[in-house]
């Protein structure tokens, strides 16, 4: 039975379709429906079967329709308009009955099935949002309602420079309004951005911006106007960011298998990032280290890298090219320096277990030693917390440059295939009360040029050592 | 024939060539391992499949092979299909490029846990 409908679907395909992979598709279809076996299973099939109708037919003749531009463009001659017809057959009055009825249902179906799940999920804010964007410009035809739907992929996949349109704008402008109510960590700041987007939008201000970066930075600055909050952002990526990456509130799904075995295989190579470790004159450790890599991949490695200084009577981080890390390790490697569990602040989330460092480590002498740790322009986000806590607990001399200055970090919501919003969504409560190096950067105890941070380290630890 | 729309590639074409970088498969074997390897997100039906197959193939990017039987589903013959070596440089350099956006989305802050 399936196979004979489905037979009958194949009718809808151009000919050159049908005769080169009608038989594989029909066999195809047998080999489902005999492995998956029940109600469930079966209604899964058959859907699949109508969303694969839904997105390749209109691609097979699209294709067909090219191949009929391409044909006609080789052959016409001026002022005579041409016709050529690539299918070898009429299609029967029944099938063209049959595809109309069931390319209708199909489309209808679909838009309205996939948009649940995503109107669920925004429903009260985006609905406001809409309304207010559309009252703005009556005069204005949306092409397209469902922001999921083929065709609205399809336009987006332009929106590359001088391709924006108004229903674009509107369209990116109504989601931030959206995201900004639902996300943003303070309620009456998200209002007032998203009352002054409206304004501007009904102002007609974003009019001038006709590409993605132009928007992106114009509805930046709009809302920092406002909020004066460095961290939040509307960004345009040049490179289409597939829904699929996303979950249902367009924040990012954990990384997949392929890229975790990419990211071990890196560390693998790179002795997660711990770049070089030697003791170097008068028994001061020196421990270069450029990331502060996944701690479930490299503790072995971080472990090891600390245990090979344990006898050091001072300890050098080289964090001069660290761009950062995950905040676990950060934590990890900080509690080497203590013998107590010591309060360990983070910006970047409210406090959890992690925030206190698993002090003392067993075994371990580095906890009375002293510290130096070596910076640049370039030490970055996690490096920085890892400067900025050592140096507010008075633990660490900080010998070179001022820090890159990343505090924060905003959670990502796709907006589309390419804008994206990273918003703010919890408030860190600093326990030095005094502001983080967010946008300024950590200042070293000893400013001198990173490429002398080690020599000045060195001098330093001896010194002090000799007084000893 | 046109040029089919290979540039950018397709994610079902992406997939079904990683499917194939481990053995030549027939059409319902790519399907299932391009839904293994997908862990059941992408279930490629007949039509996309199909017309994927025909574009690659137009490109040169996998071969057909002699039909031949698959013992565990049947007596039906089935179409095989090879990787060449062109479609396996275009596999790679579609993820070089992706590891490419990866960089940029972890340095814009895009995924979650990573300061980078």
């Amino acid at each position: 039975m399936s196979e004979k409908i489905y037979a009958l679907l194949l009718c809808l395909y151009p000919s050159h379709f049908r005769e080169g992979y009608g038989d594989s598709a029909l066999q195809l279809l047998r080999d489902r429906a005999r492995d998956e076996k029940g109600f469930f299973p079966k209604l899964r099939l058959w859907l699949d079967v109508l969303a694969d109708l839904a997105i390749s037919l209109p691609r097979e003749y699209s294709n067909a329709h090219s191949a009929l531009i391409a044909a006609s463009a080789q052959q016409r001659l001026e002022g005579a308009p041409s016709f050529f017809v690539l299918e070898g057959e009429a299609p029967r009055p029944g099938a063209l009955l049959l595809g109309g009825v069931l390319s209708l249902t199909a489309l209808a179906a679909f838009p309205v099935l996939l948009s649940q799940v995503h109107h669920q999920a925004r429903s009260a804010s985006t609905s406001d949002g809409q309304q207010q964007g559309r009252f703005a410009s009556p005069q204005q035809q949306t092409p397209q309602s469902n922001p999921e739907d083929a065709a609205s992929q399809a336009a987006r996949a332009t929106t590359g420079e001088g391709n924006l349109d108004a229903a674009e704008r509107q369209r990116v402008i109504e989601a931030a309004v959206a995201d900004l109510k639902q996300y943003y960590m303070d309620r009456d700041a998200a209002q007032k951005m998203a009352d002054a987007l409206l304004a501007h939008r009904k102002r007609g201000d974003d009019d001038a911006a006709t590409d993605g970066k132009a928007l992106a930075d114009l509805l930046t600055k709009q809302m920092r106007d406002v909020s004066h909050d460095m961290q939040l952002e509307l960004a345009y990526i040049p490179e289409p960011m597939p829904a699929s990456r996303f979950d249902a509130l367009g924040r990012p799904l954990e990384p997949t298998p392929e890229d975790q075995a990419r990211y071990r295989s890196a560390m693998e190579q790179s002795n997660c990032t711990f770049e070089k470790i030697e003791t170097l004159p008068h028994n001061i450790g020196y421990l270069k280290l450029n990331s502060f890599p996944d701690l479930s991949l490299c503790q072995p490695t971080a472990a090891a890298a600390m245990a090979s200084l344990n006898h050091a009577d001072a300890i050098i981080f080289d964090l001069r090219d660290n761009r950062g890390g995950q905040p676990e390790m950060v934590s990890f490697m900080a509690a080497y320096l203590f013998d107590h569990p010591e309060y360990w602040y983070n910006p970047r989330e409210n406090t959890t277990q992690q925030s206190w460092t698993q002090s003392p480590v067993p075994g371990n002498e580095l906890a009375d030693k002293p510290v130096y740790v070596l910076t640049s322009a370039r030490t970055f986000s996690g490096a920085e917390q890892f400067c900025y806590d050592l140096k507010m607990l008075k633990r660490a001399t900080l010998i070179g440059e001022t820090t890159g200055g990343a505090a924060h970090s905003g959670v990502w919501h796709r907006i589309d295939d390419h804008f994206g919003m990273g918003i703010p969504e919890t408030k860190p409560v600093n326990p030095y009360a005094k502001a983080d190096w967010e946008g300024t950067g950590v200042e070293p105890d000893v400013k001198v040029k990173a490429e002398e941070a080690l020599k000045t380290a060195e001098n330093l630890a001896q010194s002090k050592l000799q007084k000893k | 024939m046109p040029k089919r729309k290979l540039d950018p590639l397709p994610s079902a074409a992406f997939q079904i060539l990683l499917a194939l970088a481990g053995e030549d498969l027939h059409g319902y074997a790519i399907m299932r391992q391009v839904a293994q390897q997908t862990d059941g997100r992408m279930r490629l039906g007949p039509g996309t499949l199909y017309s994927s197959i025909q574009s690659l193939l137009e490109e040169k990017f996998i071969e057909e092979l002699d039909a031949r039987v698959d013992a565990k589903l049947g007596q039906d013959r089935r179409r095989y299909y090879r990787l060449t070596s062109a479609g396996r440089k275009l596999a790679r350099s579609e993820a070089e490029r992706m590891a490419d956006l990866l960089r940029v989305a972890r340095a814009r802050k895009i995924l979650r846990r990573d300061y980078v």
